[in-house]
């Protein structure tokens, strides 16, 4: 499975094959591969994705948000291929926008997010002690607090509402659960000899934490952004479901189930609000299939292949 | 002259405990420890493990904190110095581990590994830095167009020699080897120890050379400090030690030497339980009442045993 | 374990403190306050103002949440300016039902999970254990409030087998049978909901847990011995996965909490995530600092009492 470079002549800088990296990508595709159910969500969600980006590219945003009360519930049909809305809109151009909104999004809390709990996660493991302790308290108390709550408060009281400041919110709260688990990988990493050697070797502190320590973690961090990304999608369309979620500016696939609390549509006008709501649990199928094959691959005990 | 001269060195670790999570007792790791080494010779330290010869060594480098006592390097004590400070004697004392497996890192290739030391200390362009990375592999045995792999590709022996090369970079005067070669093949262990006295005249070294086996000790050092507990029991040169053992603790590791011969292993038996008795009778002599060696006492020149 | 009880208790205290100081501070913040909703056209401004220096709305902060909490832990929660009635009485009947409904979801649940994972757990890679790790991964991915409105739309709305909203029949007479049966009858779909999807931790725990045990040397001892198979696997699972299961129920109000808003919304079901959100859509924050200190409360005391639990089942966790 990896590359064996057992090249008998000096090869020049520019074509090392970077063996241990490819091998990483190497097991990640295998695993995926020997994993139907992977390969196919995949396929799915490479062919979702396709379509998303470049269907909000090609759409008329104007068009779409048209009002046209002679038109409203209409039924699918070959003008309207999921019908419409409460406002005429047509609705496939809803949620491929929608889509495209809530994708975006739920990409940028989860690197947010990771990126706070990976900085937290890799100073708490690393230097251990007080800053620690300390660290671990307050992500304790904030996994404690109740999230969907606060959050809900936090969006009315905010003075000025808008997708960035949604997305801050959010991640603010996200990033602990990460940060957890990568301190008690850090905390692993940092015992093992190979830091050690490199602190006797006069390397300062935060080129071992970057250079020595986190390429370790790189497959647990793939796998763990994998699945939570699925999660932060669901936790941002769930909070536009109950109106507290993106601003009405910015559809999101929530946006479109919303609808649904209205008992007449949800009744009667399923192509509302069933296709967003399809389409949200296929997307977070597919990426915690996708997610459940890397993890596989990142544990060498449970491989497949 | 010492190169490093150890003066009553601690490391306590506290143990937490109680309602308020206080420091209620230490752990004595280290307690009391006092050696010198010469440049260019080798020294031992032995003991079972846990006895704190590990600790010693990762004080010297700075891996532990020392409690209390001086760690004099070329006249300068180690243990007052800020990290900043204490940076540049990373040159001069490098240290070998005890695992060749996690004391490399498995994302790196070997080029990257090696040339760590350099690029934390010189600014060398990539083609010196290579000259050099292969220069020294090459100098440890190894063949000097592996730089590109990867540490998974090699043996035990092959990445120890691997990390002797990364502590040879920065031309150290000072190495301590963390039981080198313990986790590997005993055919290997033979190799590696062969060539690190080599390398120890090619590149005028100083050893402090820490393990468990009394054989490869003999083997490798000049002189040698038996440990017990985080303190010494004896010190003295390799005839003192093995010729005239004085300290029943001393005594009884080396009566503990497995016995190749089977011809003679009833006699080692023979001398094992007399051993045995001597300890019975005589333990007052070396361990006070709770069990703690005696401070050391000169008997000869180079020698010295803890006892009243 | 005396010790660690003391101390695991000692740390709630200021969660607790924390936890009241942030939502008062919240509450500072927003638009309004106590008062605002009595305004009308028998109170002029000036009137307002007096009011409001007679309540001592214009005190320091610190001094405002000093009487609040005291008020608060008197059991006193001030009134909703909404309802115009005292946030004790709103809450009453809600907690209850949401009570109610937050136990029938666990039980249901772990009714499901428990077997699954056992059967999962001793019959490894054969097909129901596919089956049921397959279920489990939708049970993980699948978002509650989406199964919620499928479930709603599918036996609420197209087969109508069950009721769409409320938590009785408004015409059922308390104490009788059918009160109690409308009451059940109303529970099923959010139960169903919230159930199906609850029990991915409990299998997978389960799970892992009988693969570990059965390689571990005292089974195979006990195997060995002639033990029969079902008592190896009752009597260790019983000591040491039940009891755990049991324990993580406090690490779950966290997600209790949260998953009863989306329940409680969209099966009408007048609880306390329903009053909370319509308290927060009305700007009637009185309301909504209580519910949320009682959600954060009961999250923090549930957290801790899992801790100890835990800690008794197996004292290696002790050791903080």
């Amino acid at each position: 499975m990896t590359v064996n470079l057992s090249s008998s002549t000096p090869v020049s800088d520019s074509m090392q094959p970077k063996t241990t990296y490819a091998s990483l990508g190497n097991t990640m595709w295998s695993e995926i591969k020997n994993d139907k159910m992977a390969l196919y969500s995949l396929i799915l969600l490479t062919a979702i994705l396709v379509t998303v980006y470049t269907g909000s590219f090609l759409l008329d945003l104007e068009k779409i948000n048209r009002i046209d009360l002679y038109n409203i519930y209409a039924k699918p049909s070959t003008d309207n291929w999921l019908g419409t809305d409460y406002g005429g809109r047509d609705i496939l151009g809803t949620l491929i926008i929608g889509a495209k909104n809530s994708i975006t999004i739920g990409v940028v809390i989860t690197l947010i997010s990771g990126l706070i709990g990976l900085t937290v996660g890799l100073i708490s493991g690393y230097f251990g002690g007080i800053i620690d302790n300390v660290i671990m308290r307050i992500i304790d108390f904030i996994i404690i607090l109740p999230f969907l709550m606060i959050i809900i408060v936090l969006i009315t009281v905010v003075p000025v509402f808008n997708v960035p400041v949604f997305i801050t919110m959010l991640s603010i709260f996200l990033w602990t659960g990460k940060a957890r688990l990568i301190r008690s990988k850090t905390l692993a990493e940092s015992e093992l000899d190979y830091v050690n050697a490199s602190k006797t070797l006069g390397t300062p502190n935060w080129k071992i934490i970057v250079f020595e320590v986190l390429p370790n973690l790189s497959s647990i961090i793939i796998v763990n952004l994998t699945l939570t990304l699925a999660g932060n999608i669901g936790i941002e369309t769930g909070l536009t479901y109950l109106g507290f979620g993106l601003p009405e500016s910015v559809p999101s696939l929530g946006t479109l189930v919303s609808y649904a609390s209205n008992p007449d549509v949800i009744q009667h006008n399923w192509w509302v609000w069933l296709p967003a709501s399809l389409l949200i649990l296929v997307i977070m199928l597919c990426i915690n299939f996708i997610g459940q094959a890397l993890k596989r691959a990142a544990d060498a005990r449970q491989r497949l292949s | 002259m010492s190169l490093l001269k150890v003066n009553d060195l601690k490391v306590h670790y506290p143990i937490l405990g109680g309602f308020f999570h206080t420091v209620i007792d230490h752990v004595r790791a280290v307690d009391g420890v006092s050696f010198e080494l010469r440049p260019g010779e080798t020294y031992g330290l032995v003991g079972e493990s846990g006895c704190g010869k590990t600790t010693i060594g990762r004080a010297i480098i700075g891996l532990n904190k020392a409690t209390s006592g001086e760690i004099n390097f070329n006249g300068t004590d180690l243990t007052q110095l800020s990290r900043g400070q204490r940076r540049q004697y990373t040159k001069d004392i490098q240290m070998i581990f005890q695992d060749p497996y996690s004391s490399l890192n498995a994302r790196k290739r070997v080029l990257d590994i090696v040339a760590e030391p350099i690029r934390n200390f010189e600014r060398l362009s990539s083609e010196e830095e290579r000259k050099r990375v292969q220069f020294v592999i090459e100098r440890v045995g190894l063949n000097p167009e592996i730089i590109y792999k990867y540490p998974h590709e090699f043996s035990g022996g092959q990445r120890q020699r691997i990390g002797i090369a990364r502590a040879l970079m920065l031309n150290p005067k000072l190495i301590i080897a963390d039981e080198p070669v313990s986790a590997l093949d005993v055919s290997v262990q033979a190799q590696v120890l062969n060539f690190m006295q080599d390398i120890q005249k090619e590149f005028n070294l100083t050893y402090l050379f820490i393990s468990h086996d009394l054989g490869i000790i003999r083997h490798m050092c000049d002189r040698m400090g038996i440990m017990y507990r985080g303190r010494f029991v004896e010190e003295g040169t390799s005839e003192d030690i093995y010729n005239e053992p004085q300290h029943i603790y001393t005594k009884r590791l080396i009566a503990a030497i497995p016995e190749l011969e089977t011809a003679n292993r009833k006699e080692k038996t023979h001398i094992r339980n007399q051993i045995a008795e001597e300890y019975r009778q005589t333990k007052h002599q070396f361990f006070d009442k709770d069990g703690r060696v005696f401070s050391l006492k000169k008997i000869s020149d180079t020698h010295s045993v803890a006892m009243q | 374990m005396l010790k660690f009880l003391l101390r695991r208790t000692l740390i709630m205290i200021p969660q607790l403190f924390i936890l009241s100081v942030l939502i008062f501070l919240l509450a500072k913040s927003m638009p309004g306050d106590a008062l605002t909703g009595q305004i009308g056209p028998q109170i002029d401004a000036e009137r307002l103002i007096e009011l409001r220096e007679k309540a001592g709305l214009n005190d320091p902060w610190h001094e405002q949440y000093a009487r609040w909490i005291g008020n608060v832990i008197q059991g006193d929660f001030g009134k909703s300016a909404i309802y115009q009635q005292k946030v004790t009485n709103l809450i009453g009947d809600r907690l209850g039902n949401t009570l109610l409904l937050s136990a029938s979801i666990l039980l249901v649940s772990y009714l499901i999970a428990i077997p699954l994972g056992i059967i999962a757990g001793r019959w490894t890679d054969s097909w129901v254990d596919k089956l049921i790790v397959w279920y489990n991964y939708l049970a993980f991915a699948t978002p509650l409030f989406v199964f919620a409105l499928i479930i709603l739309f599918i036996f609420g709305f197209t087969l109508q087998w069950f009721p769409i909203g409320g938590s009785v029949d408004i015409q059922a007479d308390k104490g009788t049978m059918d009160y109690v049966l409308s009451k059940t009858e109303h529970l099923v779909l959010p139960t169903m909901a919230g159930s199906l999807l609850a029990t991915f931790g409990t299998i997978q725990y389960l799970r892992n847990e009988i693969i570990d045990t059965k390689i571990k040397d005292f089974v195979k001892t006990a195997r060995s011995k002639g033990v029969p198979e079902r008592k190896v696997y009752s009597q260790h699972i019983f000591r040491n996965s039940l009891l755990p299961i049991a324990a993580f129920l406090g690490y779950e109000i966290t997600g209790l909490i949260g998953g009863s808003i989306f329940l409680e919304s969209i099966f009408s079901y007048p609880g306390l995530g329903q009053l909370f959100l319509s308290s927060i859509s009305s700007r009637d924050f009185s309301v909504v600092n209580i519910l949320v200190l009682i959600s954060g409360s009961a999250a923090i005391v549930g957290t801790m009492l899992s801790d100890l639990i835990l800690s008794w089942v197996d004292p290696r966790i002790r050791v903080d």
